[in-house]
């Protein structure tokens, strides 16, 4: 059976590490890519429109060059990738950013908390929060 | 014009119209006067030239009498009036001067009287004397009529004289009661005019000023409530300048206002974006430590693993500090207000707070109706910062409250380590903790939030401890 495909846009060092961490903590197996904003991901989405068309694609917002919405606007005009499954994986607790990515058409919200004492009742750490959304979204999505 | 002229103008007008009045009434008055003195005058004259007259008559008669008769007794009138007549005539000419047409008649008069007596004097002599003469006489003049036309042009010179005067009299009398009518007639008008002056320039001023004191006192409310509006008024007098002072007053305040709310909304921005893109690397370092520990931990020295150790406890620390910096930024944030159960709210607070062994007294609170999340933080800081001065064991804390008319005085009371009479003060200021640094709890972030809330909303907090002997805050708050 064929592996599902996550891509990640993301331009800080530490979620990648942080995800990949994650991903092989689950019982199955995925395949990530990962671009580190939105006009690589793009030229990856494009180039090799076959082979990678993701399952699924966690989106990050503030990054150089292209961010999460500009590029989120660019795909839901493409007609090969206007009904790619987005996910926004965010620090950014801005409404305007909410509001307008949810205006686009997105399949999920995730804040990463800063505060990691605050959360110390559910997960002990950053790669848990991580892990913990992951599960949730592969399983609801059925990937 | 100026506002002040044009009221000067106004009451000018009028007081020129009263003094118009008066004049003319004055002047009504003399005129009534010389009238009546001389009415008074022409009385006299009257009287005295009736009185003559009537002296003259009775001489006459007298005179007749004696002829007829021949008793001496008829001849009291006469001689009485040959003294008095002359006497009469005198008086009269004093009254009426020298030149006028009375004067003539009554120096005729005189002169037909003089004549009269000297032809009566001689008649009488005779009669007494000389019977023959006064036989001659009585022929020659008597018979002929000639005393009695002189007794007739006498009574005619008199009746010439009185009308005459009675004349004049009427014509005086016509005189005044025509500027009686004049000055009635002037009187009126002048009175009306200063009523209508007097009410129309009370008007206008009212209406020129009323309206515009209005909408200035509509703008003092308006800036009062933050509202900077302007007034228009394009008159040029005194209240123009007052509205063009209130103006650029209200725009004055505008600007600053504006200004300093921009500038607050800066500074919030500022901290929250500082705050966040700092706790984005302490966030980063904490990772990769986790990292580290969890997949090379059987590989560290224990010299290594110590030192790693310390990486947390101090980016806790730093997180602590920004989450303080945060809360104090986000203070500014104005939320409406709404009815709290201050019971149900301490509860949730200690609920959440309190993870270890503290005896909790907490009294029966009121119900309040204001800004929420201001009193939750100022109640978090206070109750968070006792179970952070209570020990270990035996903690007790007290929140308890007065209730006065509009106003309640809530206490948060602990049997902590206390605080020194000299720090009392200081506790308040941002960033003082009067713990070790390396406490991570302890910002010192705390009070200064409770501080600038309880400044903010004008009401007074103080505290009540000495070291070692636990300690009370005391803060008011209003119930709106």
């Amino acid at each position: 059976m064929k592996k599902p495909t996550i891509l990640l846009i993301e331009d800080d060092e530490l979620d990648i590490i942080s995800v990949e961490r994650s991903l092989k903590k689950l019982e199955s197996e995925y395949v990530l890519h990962s671009a580190y904003n939105g006009i690589e991901a793009l030229k990856m989405l494009r180039d090799n429109a076959l082979g990678l068309i993701p399952d699924v694609i966690l989106l990050d917002i503030n990054m150089p060059r292209m961010n999460g919405i500009e590029f989120l606007k660019v795909i839901r005009e493409d007609k090969n990738l206007k009904d790619l499954k987005v996910f926004i994986m965010t620090t950014s607790s801005e409404g305007d950013d909410r509001s307008e990515a949810e205006k686009l058409g997105i399949s999920g919200y995730i804040i990463k908390p800063l505060n990691y004492t605050e959360n110390t009742k559910r997960s002990d750490s950053m790669d848990a929060f991580v892990q913990f959304h992951l599960r949730k979204i592969l399983l609801d999505e059925n990937i | 014009m100026k506002l002040s002229t044009q009221i000067l103008l106004a009451f000018t007008l009028i007081i020129l119209l009263s003094v118009a009045d008066s004049y003319t009434n004055y002047m009504l008055s003399k005129k009534v006067q010389r009238n009546s003195e001389f009415l008074a005058k022409s009385e006299e004259i009257i009287r005295n030239s009736n009185k003559t007259h009537k002296t003259i008559i009775e001489m006459q008669s007298a005179f007749r009498g004696y002829l007829l008769t021949d008793d001496r007794t008829f001849l009291h009138s006469y001689f009485q009036g040959i003294k008095i007549v002359p006497i009469l005539i005198k008086e009269q000419e004093l009254r009426l001067g020298n030149t006028n047409k009375q004067r003539a008649i009554l120096d005729s008069i005189n002169l037909l009287q003089t004549s009269w007596v000297k032809y009566s004097e001689e008649l009488i002599q005779a009669r007494t004397q000389k019977p023959v003469a006064y036989r001659k006489l009585f022929e020659s003049s008597l018979k002929k009529h000639v005393g009695k036309k002189m007794n007739d042009a006498i009574a005619g010179k008199f009746s010439r004289f009185d009308k005459i005067e009675y004349k004049k009299r009427k014509y005086h009398t016509d005189m005044l009661l025509g500027s009686l009518k004049y000055a009635h007639t002037f009187s009126f008008i002048f009175l009306t005019l200063t009523v209508i002056v007097g009410v129309l320039s009370t008007i206008f001023i009212m209406y020129v000023t009323n309206r515009r004191i209005n909408s200035m006192v509509r703008l003092a409310e308006n800036i009062s409530k933050g509202n900077f509006t302007i007034v228009e008024d394009t008159r040029n007098d005194e209240l123009t300048q007052l509205a063009t002072s209130l103006n650029s007053m209200s725009s004055k305040l505008d600007k600053n206002i504006h200004e300093l709310k921009n500038r607050n909304a800066e500074l919030n921005k500022f901290a929250y974006v500082v705050s966040h893109d700092l706790k984005a690397p302490i966030r980063g370092i904490h990772n990769v430590v986790s990292w580290i520990e969890e997949d090379h931990y059987n590989e560290l020295s224990p010299k290594l693993r110590k030192y790693l150790e310390i990486i947390p406890q101090k980016t806790k620390r730093m997180e602590a500090l920004i989450n303080g910096l945060l809360d104090y930024a986000r203070l500014n944030i104005k939320a409406p207000p709404q009815r709290i159960n201050t019971n149900a709210l301490v509860h949730e607070i200690t609920d959440s707070i309190i993870t270890r062994n503290i005896s909790l007294q907490i009294d029966d609170l009121p119900d309040l109706y204001t800004e929420r999340i201001k009193l939750e933080q100022v109640f978090a800081n206070l109750i968070s910062n006792a179970v952070k001065y209570t020990t270990q064991e035996g903690g007790k804390i007290k929140i308890s409250c007065k209730i006065f008319p509009n106003l309640y005085e809530f206490s948060v009371k602990d049997n902590g380590i206390g605080i020194a009479r000299e720090y009392h003060q200081k506790i308040f200021e941002i960033f003082q903790t009067l713990r070790e640094q390396n406490e991570q709890e302890s910002t010192g972030v705390g009070l200064a939030i409770v501080k600038k809330i309880i400044d903010d909303q004008q009401e007074s907090i103080a505290v009540k401890s000495e070291l070692g002997k636990g300690a009370e805050f005391i803060f008011t708050w209003r119930n709106n």
